[in-house]
């Protein structure tokens, strides 16, 4: 009996362990669905720093949250912008796609305008305009 | 000299400078955001066609994997301005044909060229072996079309435009909508 119990508490403990995790049914390679390579990502901070460039004018506005997905056989990204200044902020963003090898698996993208009301967040979603893309930069630049 | 006159002199001197000066002309960023005026622009088209296209790919007909085959049709212009809505399906249609996912019959604007084509190859001219034949032609079995509008708003200082680009693909065979979005676009001009 005495067995029993302990092998109901380590079984429980497991489980809570593995709930507990952020990442616990991560497929290797993968962060919060975004493809991290062999890079160590631990966070949603490490994943945004891993995937946010910034281009010609610097911006205080970031995303504070962004997931990956599937759609068919193509990448689908969603960022969610935040503006936690006072001020409403106009940026710009583009996606740019990398492909398996690291090359460049689409040509660059047009700068898309995007306005930002003060302390707001606002989602920006893609999808990989070809399947060669495995993974991507959010480039963000300010256009203030 | 009094005041007057030196003051005249210096007025005469700057227009002067000013009417030798240069024009100075420099390649730009054609992905760039353009905000020279709030008349459809570059970014709009630009946008417009990527945010349909990569919608568009989402299609469940498109996603299928059967690489269906999709006509371009009119997209109707019904705003107050010109803008030349060919060049807006011309982007889609390039964007998608090399996403690898559809392909593309010829359209209703490029059909006169196509059947000359054929017909030129038929004369006596061309080897017969090689030559293209009549009835091979592959029809579409969808028809891609859409309209953009516009409302605009003005006041002394201030012109607002709101631009709505609508999409549609249809089913050929039997007329069912297979897919459609909307891309919205707001400019606002202000003076001072």
């Amino acid at each position: 009996m005495k067995h029993a119990w302990m092998l109901a508490v380590a079984l429980a403990a497991a489980l809570a362990a593995g709930c507990g995790t952020k990442k616990g049914f991560e497929v290797p390679g993968q962060a919060f669905g975004c493809p991290i390579g062999d890079q160590k990502i631990a966070s949603m901070e490490d994943l945004v720093k891993a995937k946010v460039l910034m281009e010609g004018s610097r911006t205080t506005v970031l995303p504070t949250e962004m997931r990956c997905s599937r759609a068919g056989d193509l990448l689908r990204i969603d960022a969610n912008l935040n503006n936690d200044s006072r001020s409403v902020k106009r940026i710009s963003y583009k996606f740019r796609w990398i492909d398996r090898e690291g090359m460049r698996a689409w040509e660059e993208e047009a700068w898309k305008p995007l306005l930002l009301y003060d302390n707001s967040n606002l989602m920006v979603n893609t999808v990989a305009p070809t399947n060669k893309a495995a993974d991507f930069r959010l480039i963000l630049r300010s256009q203030e | 000299m009094n005041r007057c006159h030196k003051f005249a002199l210096l007025a005469a001197l700057a227009a002067l400078a000013a009417g030798c000066a240069q024009p100075v002309t420099r390649y730009g960023d054609s992905k760039g955001v353009e905000t020279v005026t709030n008349e459809f622009g570059s970014t709009d088209l630009q946008t417009i066609a990527e945010s349909m296209a990569r919608s568009m790919q989402q299609a469940p007909v498109i996603v299928s994997g059967n690489l269906p085959i999709v006509t371009v049709q009119e997209v109707r212009n019904r705003t107050s301005e010109y803008i030349d809505t060919r060049a807006i399906t011309d982007s889609i249609r390039s964007e998608l044909q090399k996403g690898g996912k559809v392909r593309f019959a010829v359209d209703q604007t490029a059909m006169k060229q196509q059947t000359e084509e054929i017909k030129r190859q038929q004369g006596e001219y061309y080897a017969r072996e090689q030559a293209v034949e009549k009835g091979q032609m592959v029809g579409a079995q969808y028809r891609m079309e859409g309209n953009i509008t516009s409302i605009v708003k003005q006041v002394k200082d201030t012109k607002d435009v709101y631009y709505k680009f609508n999409l549609q693909l249809w089913n050929v065979r039997n007329g069912l909508l297979e897919w459609s979005d909307e891309k919205e676009i707001r400019k606002t001009t202000t003076r001072g």
